[in-house]
């Protein structure tokens, strides 16, 4: 090797080092994943007065720090679709409400900003919101139409760099993100993650966000909740949604709520119990590098078990892979 | 039979909930003022002397981008929101046809959704194919960047056709006809319009009430089709369920601009005694425009 060749090679090695790097560099702030996640499964069969009592048991397993803190539930009203399990349940939203209020919490709000109908307080009263809101003095506010706060992302995976987001959402102490289990035809899942969509403002972003689309639901997913912190999960699968969800799937029983003080650990529960691989949901599969866990071994399972579906959950043709039932080869088609 | 006193005090109340700035956000939490609440509310007191109104229109000029759009809110990007249609619109309601106006068109002349472009029209027509449109009848996004959608596209074509009365430059025709195309290839199955497609995964989506009105609104003065007359048959049995003060105030309008009738609507809305109405200014304004209608004339009606 000559002199020559050698200065050659490194000029070459340190411009492709420099080409390279943005693509190496880590794509989030920090490692913010806890050392161990807690779940429980809590079944339920029907949306009642009941759930309350179940739901308080279930929380207390976690001896959550709620007293004098804000709380903000922030449960999946994405449109009102009649007989179709569209949205989180409201019995099972205000029954939360109630057990965080026992639980010590200086306020209780429920907060939405809904991805697809514009029209927030028409879905409020549709789905049933409205009157068991009212009924328990729970305040309402709307996402889309709240007061915005340029952040930078702590995560850049769409590399859109900042937000507008609500100051509602950012102002709280404690995110309860409260979703539907379903299934979506463009990303697979829509659990406690996604549901975090709608905290992104119609207002700036429009309806649907179409922003989000187009920088990558998977990508967008990642950086919002890195963003914006989940403090616990309460999933509504009593019936939950497979097929064509979010809006066009059917119905599909599966009689648990999914507690989790990670948002990871609790999308990767939801998944198993569809049925699904977690590892073969792509945010979920990078979120384990930061933001929590997924695998059973870091998982405390508190209550209940995680047990899969004789038939998983069916999904649009490209997300068969997800199913548990597939072979790896059919990753990926 | 209007009730002219209702009328008055909600007036009032909106005047009320003006920014000491100028302008009008959403809710009373905030003093972000928005874009939308503040056109709608210059919209309802249009014919109003007092200083509310020029306060709000010298805000609404003073918010505008240099790139002639207009921000979704106080704060916001400089990149343009869809919504600055309807800036547009209040603007030229309140007779305002300045050279600001005329900026705000030609920056809605150059949006276009995403899909015009040649490279995602062929991935449209080739491989992304789940979601039923023609990708070549393209209208207004929410966002530059981003594809076209109803309620962007309708408020464009209005603002057009309301800026554009007599003589249309070819380009504002073409942008006209082409939206007006786009919102024919979308209707939903079943009559009226969802957010954007009406099928995904060949299921056929259920119409959004605020979203058919406005499309609806958009189409006045074309000639009288299937769609159309859908999107009307839906509207009319809908909003006669319909308790949300914004959805039911929407469906006014566009019923009104169609001749139907709008009594019973015009005496529910009023009869509302919904917190969710007072508290809003942009619902609150959408009210006050549908109930004005029968009497100061329909903001929103256009001719072709």
């Amino acid at each position: 090797m000559t002199r020559r060749s050698l200065l050659a090679g490194s000029v070459g090695l340190a411009a492709g080092a420099v080409t390279a790097a943005p693509f190496l560099l880590p794509k989030y702030d920090r490692v913010r994943r806890p050392a161990r996640s807690r779940a429980a499964i809590v079944r339920a069969d029907e949306y009642s007065e009941r759930l309350e009592g179940a739901l308080m048991s279930a929380l207390r397993l976690f001896d959550l720090n709620i007293a004098g803190k804000s709380v903000l539930l922030k449960p999946n009203l994405v449109d009102f679709v009649p007989g179709v399990a569209v949205n989180t349940h409201p019995v099972l939203v205000t029954a939360a409400a109630e057990c965080f209020r026992r639980l010590g919490a200086r306020s209780v709000t429920v907060a939405e900003g809904p991805g697809h109908q514009r029209d927030t307080q028409l879905v409020l009263y549709e789905s049933g919101f409205r009157d068991e809101l009212a009924k328990q003095h729970i305040p309402f506010v709307d996402l889309n139409r709240d007061e915005l706060v340029k952040i930078k992302l702590c995560a850049n995976y769409t590399g859109l760099g900042h937000l507008f987001l609500p100051r509602t959402v950012l102002s709280h102490d404690f995110v309860v993100s409260m979703p539907k289990v379903k299934t979506h035809h463009w990303s697979g899942v829509t659990l406690s993650m996604k549901n975090m969509f709608g905290v992104v403002p119609g207002t700036k972003y429009g309806w649907p966000k179409n922003i989000l689309h187009w920088s990558g639901i998977q990508q967008s997913i990642l950086d919002v909740c890195a963003t914006v912190p989940i403090h616990f999960v309460i999933a509504d699968g009593i019936v939950a949604m497979e097929g064509n969800g979010p809006l066009a799937g059917t119905s599909r029983p599966l009689h648990s709520i999914v507690l989790s003080d990670d948002p990871v650990a609790a999308d990767a529960t939801c998944a198993r119990l569809m049925g699904f691989k977690p590892e073969r949901i792509p945010y979920i599969y990078e979120a384990v590098k930061f933001l929590g866990n997924a695998s059973t071994k870091s998982i405390d399972q508190l209550a209940g078990q995680v047990t899969a579906p004789d038939i998983p959950f069916k999904v649009v043709p490209e997300f068969e892979h997800l199913r548990a039932s597939q072979s790896p080869s059919c990753l990926g088609t | 039979m209007i009730d002219a006193a209702l009328l008055e005090e909600i007036k009032q109340t909106l005047i009320k909930q003006e920014l000491p700035g100028g302008g009008w956000s959403y809710g009373s939490s905030t003093s972000q003022a928005a874009l939308e609440p503040t056109c709608l509310a210059l919209l309802a007191l249009r014919w109003d002397s007092s200083p509310a109104r020029a306060l709000g229109l010298e805000f609404l000029l003073r918010m505008q981008n240099p790139n002639g759009s207009w921000p979704a809110f106080s704060g916001d990007d400089s990149e343009g929101s869809g919504l600055t249609a309807l800036a547009v619109i209040a603007l030229i309601n309140n007779g305002e046809m300045a050279r600001q106006t005329e900026r705000g068109v030609e920056w809605l002349l150059r949006l276009k959704g995403k899909e015009s472009h040649w490279l995602w029209r062929w991935k449209f027509e080739t491989t992304d194919t789940h979601v039923r449109f023609d990708p070549n009848k393209f209208g207004w996004p929410w966002q530059p960047g981003t594809c076209s959608w109803v309620i962007p596209t309708a408020l464009s074509i209005i603002a057009l056709k309301q800026g554009f009365v007599c003589c249309k430059p070819e380009q504002v025709s073409f942008r006209i006809r082409r939206g007006t195309e786009m919102l024919l290839d979308r209707v939903c199955p079943g009559g009226g319009w969802n957010a954007g497609n009406g099928v995904v995964y060949g299921i056929p989506l259920a119409p959004h009430l605020d979203a058919t009105t406005i499309a609806l609104l958009a189409l006045g003065g074309e000639e009288s089709n299937g769609a159309i007359a859908s999107g009307l048959d839906w509207l009319e049995r809908r909003a006669g369920t319909c308790s949300a003060p914004w959805s039911l105030a929407w469906a006014i309008l566009a019923l009104d601009a169609y001749g139907r009738p709008v009594e019973g609507l015009v005496d529910r809305l009023c009869a509302l005694r919904d917190p969710a109405l007072l508290a809003d200014s942009a619902t609150l304004a959408a009210a006050i425009l549908a109930i004005d209608c029968l009497v100061e004339g329909n903001v929103f009606k256009v001719i072709a």
